[in-house]
Parts: C-alpha cells; structure tokens; sequence
C-alpha cells in the first residue's frame, strides 16, 4: 500500500539550515523543497538543498559497521563494535591516560546539538582534547569578533544602508543569505563586495574591491584612517562605549591611501571613495567578514581590523547593521565548568591559548605532530563523527600519515570517505533526516526542530552513538536521557518551549522580538566590559593590543621560486567543503576541480582551459586542470583551487605549519606557489 | 458578405483564423481537393521517417471547420468567372464569393526526362503521395532522389533511416541551392557521404526503363548507369493556378498581390506557395513555398478581407531542418552576395558554422550547419533583419545586445514592470 | 494568470535555476538540459535568466507545423506537446529570444512550461531575483509593450 507523508525540517545540506519540506513514499524519502513560511528561506531551496535526497537515499551509504581486518573490511554486529571500541578505548586509558583520546566532530550530520555532545563525551570520558574544523575555519572571524565587541554578531542585511560582503560568497556558502543581501539593496541600501576573485555576489555589487589575498587588515586600517579624517564616526558610541579608541586611531594613521594601495593593489581614490561610501551610511552598515579573511597569516589581526570599523561607525548591534543577537537559555551539554580538563594540556592550548580560551577548541594541526611525535604526550586514539580531513585539513598527507599512526581511530560516517577509509572502525551515521535535534537561528531569534523522518536499523544518532560509547565506558551518568526526545527536552527546560511548540512551528519559534543597542543597559562581554579597540587581553599574552597589520609572506619577502598566490576553498555550488563529491548528478554539473587563473598568466605558461598543471608549493604539489577566467575575475598572478577533490587534493600543498599566531589558524590562503604545465613526458 | 477559400493548408488555414478573428458572422465556405481534416505538408518526411505518427499529420479537429463556423466542401475549382463573382467546381455546384482567397498552393514539376513517369515514379508533395511512398519504404529496397532540394533530401533521410540505399542526383555542382551556402551545402554533403548516400552532382539523367523486373533503370550523362526500386522526383514546384486562365488576373511566376494580398482582380486576394508576394528585403514580388511566408500571407490576408487595412512586411524566407545528422538552417540572403559584409563566427568548434552576411551593419540573412543551438542565433536574428536594425557589423554583439535591451526595459519600466520577463 | 518575473538587480548567477530546472525534467544537473539560461555579460555587467515569456501571440505556436505548441488555459504556459512534436526546429528559428532549445536525446523542442505551475527556477532562486508572481491587467500591458518592444527590437542601440 502506498503512503504519502509530508514533513517539515530543516536542511543540512550546509551551515544555512533552510527551511524544507521532505516527503516521503513508501519510508523512501522522494522529495525536498523549500519550506514556504520558514522565517529564513521564505521558501527558497537551493538544488544542494534538493540533495538532501541523494544524501539519505544514496547507494554508496554506510549502512552496516565495518572492522578492519588487515587489508579488509569486515562487517560486524552494531553493539560488537560498540564493545570493542569501548575496550581498546579503555585500554588506550590504561596504557597512556585519559588524554590519550581525542574527539572529533564533523558536522556532516547534525545541527545544534552535535557538538555539544561530542565536547561533553570527552570530558565524560576525561580527555579535554575535543577536536573539529573550528580550529581552521570559521572561529578565526568569531574570534576576531569577540576580542573586539565580545561576540559574533549578526548582519541585519534587510535594513542596512551600506552592505559590505567581505571574503564570503553568499551564493553558494550561505545560499539564502543573499537574498537579505539583495533585500536590502531594493530597500536602497548599497553593496560593496571586497574579493580576491570576482565571485558571484560581486556581479550585483556596487562597488567590487578587488583585494590582494591577504592584505584585508591594510584595507580596514586604511579605511579605519580616513572615516576618522572626514569625521564619518559616531563620537557618541566611540565616547560611551569603546576602549582604546586613541592608540587604535594612532595605529591607524600610516595606513594612508597610498600605503593601502601599496599593500592591497587598490587603487588609493577607491579607499577613499568606499570609505565615504561607508561612513555616510552610518549606523546603518552591514560587514560581514567571510571564510576568506581567515587561513592567513595576519588573519586574526586582519579581522579584528575589520571588527572595530563598526565601533567606528556605531553600527553594531543596530537595526541595519551588525545585530547582537539575545540567546535563548538553552541548557549546555558541556562539561567545561562542571569538570574543567584544562589542566591535562588540551593539544594546542599552550600554542595558540587564545583559541582555547575563547572556543575551548584544540588545534587539530598540531594533533598530527602530537600523534606522530607523541610530544608533548602521546594522542593514541581518535573517534571522529562526519569529517574528512584527510581531505580538508592543511598538508593531507600528514594528516593521512598521522592517522594511520593511531592506535584506534574510529570514524562515524555517511560515506567511506578519504578519512574512512583510515579508520579501524567505522560505523554508520544517521543523516539530518534520520533524528530529531535542535537549531536556533540567531539572526531571526528564533528556534527549530528536525523530526525524525525516515530511520535505517544501524546508523544511530548522535545522541545514541555517544551515550552507547559512554555506558560502555562507566561515564552512563552524563547520558542519562532515554533518547534525543528526552535530551531535547532537557536542553529546553529552563526555556519554557516545550519540543511540541517547536513541532507546531516549523517556520521557527521565535523566541524573543529584536532589541537593539543593548549595550546601553549592558556591558560587552569583553575584559573591559567595552568594545575593545585595543586588547588588553591579547597584550597579557604577548600579543600586539592593537589589529596590527603584517604583510603576507609573498608581499614582504617574495620568493622567486614561488611566483603566484594560491587561495583555497572558494566555495562551488554543489559542493559543501568535502561533501557531495560521491553524488553523481553533482558530478554532470562540475565534474572535477579546477584552478582558477587570469588569461594573462595562462598565456605566460602556455595553457589553457582544460590543461592539466602541476602547482607546487614548499609543502607539496598537486596535479589539476586549469580553467582560464575572464580576466576581471581574479587578479593576475593569483590563483584559485577550491578542497575537497580526492583526484586534485589541493590540501596537498596547503600549510599546516605556518599559523597565524593568535589562533593558529593555518596558511591555506595566500600560499606561494610555482606552476608548471604537466606536460605528456612528466607523466607516465 | 461571403468568404470563399480554396485551400486548405498553411495559407488557408491561417486566413480562416485571421478572418474569424475579426468576423464571426459572414459565412465561410472552404474548398480543397484533399482531405477535409487539415494535414501538415512539414510533417510528410518526418512521417516517413517515422519520426511522427499518421495521426499527428493531422493540425486541426475533425470538426474543425463547424467549429469555425465554415462549411467545406471537397472538390476540385476548374475556373474561376471573376466578373460574376464565381467558382466552377469539378462535381459541385457553381460557388458565389464576395472575397475570394486564392490558397491553392503548388504541385511538383516534373523535368523532361523520357520515361520518368508510371509505376515507380513518385513525388513527395500530398499526403496521398506519402501514403503511396510509405509501401516503398521497406529495408533492403533502393531508391533514387531526383533533385537536391529542402524536400528531396528529406526525403532521403527518411529513406536511409529507414534501411534504404539512397541514391541522390542533383543537376547542378552542388545540393540545396536554395537552402543553404556553399559552405553549409558542403558540409551536409559530408554528412550524407558519411551516412551512405551515395550522392551524384552535377548529374544529369537522360532517361529512365522499366526493366523487366519491375525496377527502374535511370540513364545518366555520365555513364554511370543504375537500377533502383522506385525514384522521388524533387525537382521543383509551381503554382497551381491552372483554373485562373482567361481571367487576366496577374500572374508572373505566381500570382502577383500586393502588401494587402490582393490580386489584381477585385476581391479576390491570393496567399501561400501560389502567390507572388513582396519580400522583406523590398524589390520584385518572389515566392517563397515555405510554410513560415503560407502562414503570415493567409494571415495578412484574411484580416484584409475582414475589412482590416494591414500591410505584409515582406517575407522573409527561412529554411530548417535535421538531417544526416546535423541541423541546418537558412534566413534571408544567405548566398555571398555583391555589397555584403560576411561574418562566420570563429569561436564555434569544428563542423559547426555560423555565417551571417549585413549590409551596412545590418544583416541581411544567415546560415548555419551543425547543432541547434545555432538556429536560436538565427532566430536572433530574425526580427533584426526584418526591422533592418543595424548591429554594426558586430554578429558575435547579439546577445549582449539583447541583454542590453532587456536591461533597458527593466530600468525604463523599473520594477513595477519586472513581470516582463 | 501567474508570470515568472525577474529582477535583473538580483540575479547573481548562480545558476541554481539552471540546475533546477535540469532536475525537474531530466533528473541530472546539466546546464545544457535546462529551459532557464542565465547569461552573464561581464564587460557590461548584466545578469539576465532568460526563459520562455509565454508571449500573448506566441510566434513559436503560430508557426508550429505540427500544431504541438499550445496555450495551457490554466497556468498561460505556452507548451510544446512532446507527443507531438517532429523536431522539425522551427520554432527555435521563430523565438526572438532564443527560448526554446533542443532535447538532444528526444530529438525534439523544448522549452518552459511553469512546472505546471510551480517553476521549480524560482524555488531554487535564492538571490530573489526571479518570482512567480500574479499579475494584473497593468502587468499583463507591460508585458505585451515589453514583447513587443523585444520582438521588433524597435530601439536599436
């Protein structure tokens, strides 16, 4: 008999978490689109979105748990494996100490809870070394963020006079942002894109700046220097409620436009222009800092550079511009004030303390040198839940290296990936259409739950898979909850919202109306209680107290043996990071990767589109085809290869050593390179 | 007031619809010597071919005419007395018109070869010669194409794809003279050769045998003598206004109308493959037996004799079709002509061509050979050439210059109008 | 009658319509399988989707030779009868726009037909550049100046 079901959730298909309708014939899932009266998406799904289908359904799933067995994989009875991991877990304990285990988070699967859980099951367990790619991607901004104004605040793009996107392609790294972009542009407001490439919002741009990879803190200095010179800043925000304000406008001074087109290749009126452009929009200006600020050298710098530009125009935590927006009190699952590890030396932290200070993340980077040389202690397992860095952590074949040197590496998957692939174990994950767990939308304040839709026998959630290992491994009493429906109450408790509210708003539960300029009645979350134009925090550890600006490496001392700059992970529209590569339809559209390169350089090395090139850097080299791009797209000189292509790994080459000394994030963005034609005698 | 067509294809069709548009009231009356279910001359080939089924041939209802409020009557018109306003059927009673449309179309001509004519010999024209070909087209069986027109190698196409050898003769140094350029005709050549036809220009065939088997033996000037099942002639049509004689309405190649469609008679107009119309380009009226001009002359015409007073912007003959594995199509003046400025677009990859001729930067037709999407170029192209737009001798601008048309409406309109798309 | 609208201020080219609409009717992600075609002019910065306007007095249905393109009463799509279609290609000369394409594996015209309503280009849109949108009689005259105007293409540049 056939049967026809229709529910409404969320997407996991990326970071956006749209509102979808899945439905569902005969327990198959047939069907995704947009959720019409979702308070983000208004209905609007992207096609990655639709492949929420090809995810749950696809053939290449991981449906059963697999061992290895020398060269082998074997499949084994679901609570067999839990047994066994729990054993060599426990021996690893033993043998070496809590410590000697790591977790790692993915966030292939999940929504909010995801990573509460897995922070939780390692203090649970007693090891403080609680892994994910947060540690290169994406907490370098909110970090940069939060020493400045103490959080991440959200653009109120709708309303803004002046929308400057800065490193980020909505388009395809956060698809619906971009209809608020445009939204707010009808409304009159302008839009200012600063790129490296001219990337798919820049065609609607305004204004395109096109920026040397890199240099984004001369720029926001730059621009810092002449607001405060036309006097485009709002005394009234710098007087009441900012820190620093003079030795942070002293510092900024020798960025004039000259010196800002030196640095960053922008012609010195434009710096001038945009920064009027800017200023006489004031408080109503949007910046929203991407990806692309981040995987530099300066990249914390650089970012907090761009953070006090809205401390400068007043603009934070205003209507049409960066909003803070007022958290819901959900109960925490982590464990960091009821049984802080801090002590046991949580890998990085001695490096990089602000990183673990403001994130209580460890450095997956220098996880690898740990696995490998043991120093300062031993890592001698690792249980990872839907990641592959393999393929996106910087310098893969340590990373490969490095993983296969564990003791047990256990990897919870949708898919035999790269990272799988290593593993001792793997078992099989649920999907985001599989379980029932919470989201909040900051920017629309608002809260929202995934049923569960569809469910497969062995591929148990994340709630389930942890608590299953921590029964095993006598720490039952932090996963008391009988399921995720149990959790998710708890989670809510102090809230008020019960689950079933939450199921009758499928739009999202809006938890509380905006407020703006909260920071009248309440101090910032900064050491100062201000917005921090200069950090006394980062001062105490050695750090400059100011967004100092420092050239990339390829600008301040070129070698000549690396003539060109390489930017990673620009985002494509199928691909989220290392994800989608297994689903065919995604492979008719684009089929493999590509470096990206001005016609002008092309020429110089004799290739064209299609052209496969050996790219080289001190780390590595990778083999790919080379696309030509029209020659406004990305500067001469310049190059572009987005990760996460097993075949052209550009990870291969991408530094995992070179780090950005506040939060170590590593060097995967302008990274000097040579580049050769493969020529037919290179090869076999 | 008292319509009368005759005809009742393309140029008929497309005058009743104009006229009713107009009039619901005045009879129509209909007359046609064929089927009374409106068929579709285009679809024949692809009928053979057996791309389309016998049902589709079909473009209109069976009760299509009392829909249209038109009687039809199936006979044949053997003359017309203009003074009394009055058509002469073959069986029928006398017809009395107060407009009368001439949509009688056209009839394949034989060429004076001896012996081209009983068993065996057959056009592609009517839906009856179709239905006396398809027995023919069974696998193993050759035939011999007469001519290397639109038509004629359609024709073959259908014949190959349907397992047949396919012999193609053509008179003159190269085929589709009318349809295509040198280039373009050079190309599909390829393409035939490739396919297996076995293709014969400059050829010229002297007479055709009966043979005692029952095939027919075609002569050449040549000497390279064959034997074939049966043979398609395709050497050319013209316009079947036999009945008109003794009228002294104008005839040159067709019948002469003006931008009105009228003929020199009063109140009669003429429309489709039998008239002579103005074309686009301006100068001597031409006819073009294409469906595209059947249709646009049916139509001016049957709103002129609703009373309404439009004029015919010309014809613009256009040509396309698949065939041999390729699309090829033609607009306009597509042959090199003296005063032209010819552009082929260089950026297509091989065997695929685009050219398009203009005269002071505007163009003035196009042709094209290899995929489809080529014919969306000329497509393009189509409205340019009519309103003589210039492009400034800029071809490979065209599509900027339709974006920037676009984007023009959008700011001229603003967004109150941006369901224009 | 419902319009799919779009707002060249919007479009991005990210080309989720194109892909969309690839899906819809062939199930794979093949830009050139799609009825929606964005084209990006990067010298002069235009973003513009273009699909079949559903024109009032469709040259492409006038001059159908298989009387395969026909107006769905329901929805105002101008729509090609697959059943019916030869592949003869002249509606492809016929649109001013270059609207309608060529299913290469059923050898026969395609173009736009709303989804039956629900133009899957739109749902995938996320900039918001493109709406399917009711639209009122000053709409519907916009829209037939706005044909008229591309179909002659009356104000040459």
């Amino acid at each position: 008999m056939e049967k026809k079901q229709h529910y409404k959730s969320m997407c996991r298909m990326c970071n956006n978490h749209c509102g979808i309708n899945v439905y569902v014939e005969n327990g198959r899932v047939v069907n995704i689109t947009g959720l019409k009266e979702h308070r983000w998406n208004h209905g609007r799904l992207c096609v990655k979105g639709r492949l929420g289908v090809d995810l749950v359904n696809a053939p290449d799933r991981l449906k059963k748990p697999l061992k290895r067995v020398g060269s082998q994989w074997q499949e084994i009875d679901l609570e067999q494996a839990y047994d066994e991991i729990a054993e060599k877990i426990k021996k690893i304990q033993q043998t070496w100490g809590n410590r000697a285990m790591g977790i790692w988070k993915g966030e292939a699967v999940g929504f909010l809870t995801q990573e509460e859980l897995a922070r939780r099951f390692a203090h649970a367990i007693g090891s403080p070394n609680y892994f994910s790619n947060d540690s290169q991607c994406y907490v370098g901004r909110w970090i940069g963020y939060a020493l400045v104004s103490g959080t991440w605040a959200e653009p109120d793009f709708a309303n803004a006079k002046c929308t400057v996107i800065w490193g980020s392609n909505p388009p395809y790294a956060h698809p619906n942002m971009t209809q608020s972009i445009l939204q707010g542009r009808e409304n009159g407001g302008r839009l200012i894109v600063i790129d490296v490439r001219l990337s798919a919002m820049a065609r609607q741009a305004d204004d395109f700046i096109q920026i040397l990879p890199g240099t984004d803190g001369a720029l926001a200095l730059g621009l810092a220097r002449q607001l405060i010179r036309d006097d485009l800043i709002s005394h009234e925000f710098i007087k009441g409620y900012t820190h620093g304000f003079d030795a942070y406008a002293d510092h900024a001074k020798a960025f004039t436009p000259e010196r800002v087109e030196k640095e960053t290749g922008i012609p010195a009126e434009r710096v001038v222009d945009i920064a009027r452009k800017i200023g006489n929009a004031r408080p109503k200006v949007c910046i929203y800092a991407g990806n692309g600020l981040e995987h530099h050298e300066n990249g914390i710098n650089n970012v907090r550079a761009i953070a006090c530009l809205d401390g400068l125009l007043g603009s934070l935590d205003e209507e049409g511009g960066n909003f803070i927006p007022e958290k819901i009190p959900l109960r925490s699952l982590t464990l960091y004030d009821e049984k802080p590890l801090r002590h046991l030396g949580p890998i990085g932290a001695d490096k990089f303390p602000v990183l673990y200070d403001f994130r209580q993340e460890c450095h997956t980077m220098s996880a690898m040198d740990t696995i490998l040389t043991q120093k300062p202690y031993p890592l001698k397992g690792m249980v990872l839940t839907g990641a592959n860095p393999a393929l996106t952590n910087p310098n893969s074949r340590k990373v490969i290296q490095a993983l296969k040197a564990l003791d047990l590496f256990v990897v919870r998957e949708l898919f035999m990936t790269e990272t799988a692939e290593l593993a001792h174990y793997v078992l099989p994950a649920a999907t985001y259409l599989e379980h029932s767990e919470l989201h909040t939308y900051p920017v629309c304040q608002s809260i929202g739950i995934s049923p569960e839709i569809v469910t497969f026998p062995e591929c148990d959630y994340d709630y389930m898979f942890w608590k299953k290992l921590a029964h095993r491994l006598g720490a039952s009493h932090y996963f008391p909850w009988e399921d995720e429906n149990e959790l998710n109450q708890w989670i809510l408790k102090d809230t008020g919202i019960t689950v079933e509210t939450l199921f009758d708003h499928p739009e999202g539960f809006k938890y509380k109306s905006r407020h703006f300029q909260k920071y009248k009645k309440e101090k910032f979350n900064t050491p100062s209680g201000k917005f921090e134009f200069v950090s006394d925090y980062l001062k105490g550890h050695g750090y400059s107290h100011v967004p100092e600006y420092i050239a990339p490496t390829y600008m301040s001392d070129p070698n000549p043996e690396y003539p060109y700059v390489l930017v990673t992970g620009a985002r494509k529209l199928f691909y989220c990071h290392g994800r989608n590569r297994n689903f065919k339809r995604c492979r008719t559209a684009i089929p493999h990767g590509e470096i990206e390169m001005h016609p002008h350089d092309a020429r110089q090395l004799g290739v064209d589109t299609g052209d496969v090139v050996t790219v080289t850097s001190s780390v590595g080299s990778v083999d790919i085809p080379v696309t030509v791009v029209p020659h406004s797209h990305i500067l001469p000189g310049v190059t572009q290869i987005t990760h996460g292509w097993k075949e052209s790994n550009v990870n291969l080459i991408t530094h995992d050593d070179r780090n950005d000394p506040i939060d170590g994030f590593p060097l995967m963005k302008s990274v000097e390179v040579k580049i050769k034609p493969k020529r037919q005698e290179d090869g076999e | 007031m008292q319509l009368v067509i005759i005809g009742n294809s393309a140029a008929g069709l497309s005058a009743l619809e104009a006229f009713r548009k107009r009039d619901r009231t005045s009879p129509v009356t209909v007359i046609t010597k064929e089927s009374t279910i409106p068929y579709s001359r285009v679809l024949l080939p692809y009928y053979l071919r057996g791309k389309t089924t016998f049902k589709n041939l079909f473009i209109r209802s069976e009760d299509y005419y009392s829909q249209m409020g038109a009687t039809c009557i199936t006979d044949a018109v053997v003359k017309l007395l203009s003074e009394k306003q009055t058509l002469i059927l073959e069986n029928s009673a006398p017809v009395s018109y107060d407009r009368l449309l001439i949509a009688t179309g056209s009839s394949p001509v034989k060429p004076p070869i001896p012996g081209l004519e009983g068993k065996g010999i057959h056009h592609l024209w009517t839906l009856a010669d179709v239905e006396n070909l398809m027995p023919c087209f069974k696998k193993g069986k050759s035939v011999v194409v007469l001519g290397s027109g639109f038509v004629s190698l359609q024709g073959a196409w259908a014949a190959l794809s349907r397992g047949l050898d396919v012999t193609v003769v053509e008179l003159l140094s190269r085929i589709m003279p009318n349809a295509l350029d040198d280039h373009g005709a050079q190309i599909l050549t390829a393409s035939m050769k490739q396919s297996g036809v076995d293709l014969r220009i400059n050829t010229r065939t002297l007479k055709v045998e009966q043979t005692h088997d029952g095939k027919l033996k075609l002569y050449f000037n040549n000497g390279h003598d064959l034997v074939s099942d049966f043979i398609i002639v395709g050497t050319g049509v013209r316009p079947n206004i036999d009945f008109l004689e003794g009228t002294g309405i104008e005839v040159d190649n067709g019948v002469v109308v003006n931008h009105h469609m009228k003929t020199t008679l009063p109140h009669v107009y003429a429309a489709g493959d039998v008239a002579q119309v103005p074309s686009t380009f301006g100068g001597p009226c031409v006819i073009h037996a294409l469906w595209p001009t059947a249709l646009e002359t049916g139509r001016i015409a049957g709103a002129c004799m609703a009373g309404e007073n439009i004029s015919y912007e010309g014809s613009l003959n256009m040509n396309v079709t698949q065939m041999f594995g390729i699309t090829v199509a033609s607009m306009g003046k597509f042959m090199d002509v003296e005063g032209a400025e010819t552009w082929t677009d260089k950026t297509l990859s091989h065997g695929q061509y685009l050219k398009i001729l203009m005269k002071d930067g505007v163009p003035v037709g196009a042709t094209c050979a290899g995929g489809s999407e080529l014919v969306s170029t000329l497509g393009l192209l189509r409205p340019l050439i009519r309103e003589k737009i210039s492009i400034q001798g800029d071809p490979a601008a065209l599509k900027k210059m339709l974006a920037q048309n676009m984007t023009r409406y959008h700011q001229a309109y603003g967004k109150g109008a941006s369901c224009a798309l | 009658m419902r319009f799919i609208t779009m707002d060249i201020k919007k479009c991005v080219v990210c080309r989720n319509c194109e892909y969309a609409c690839s899906f819809q009717h062939t199930g794979d992600f093949n830009r050139a399988d799609s009825n929606i075609r964005v084209a990006y002019h990067d010298d002069i910065k235009i973003c513009l989707p273009q699909t079949c306007m559903h024109c009032e007095d469709a040259w492409c249905m006038e001059i159908c030779p298989a009387a395969a393109i026909t107006k769905n009463e329901e929805t105002g799509a101008v729509e090609i009868d697959s059943g019916r279609c030869a592949g003869c290609k002249m509606c492809i000369l016929a649109c001013p726009f270059g609207n309608i394409h060529f299913d290469k594996s059923n050898l026969i015209s395609r173009k736009c037909n709303l989804c039956k309503g629900e133009p899957q280009c739109v749902a995938a849109c996320i900039s918001g550049a493109l709406q399917y949108v009711t639209a009122g009689d000053s709409c519907r005259n916009n829209r037939e100046i706005f044909q008229r105007f591309m179909a002659t293409l009356h104000t040459p540049l």
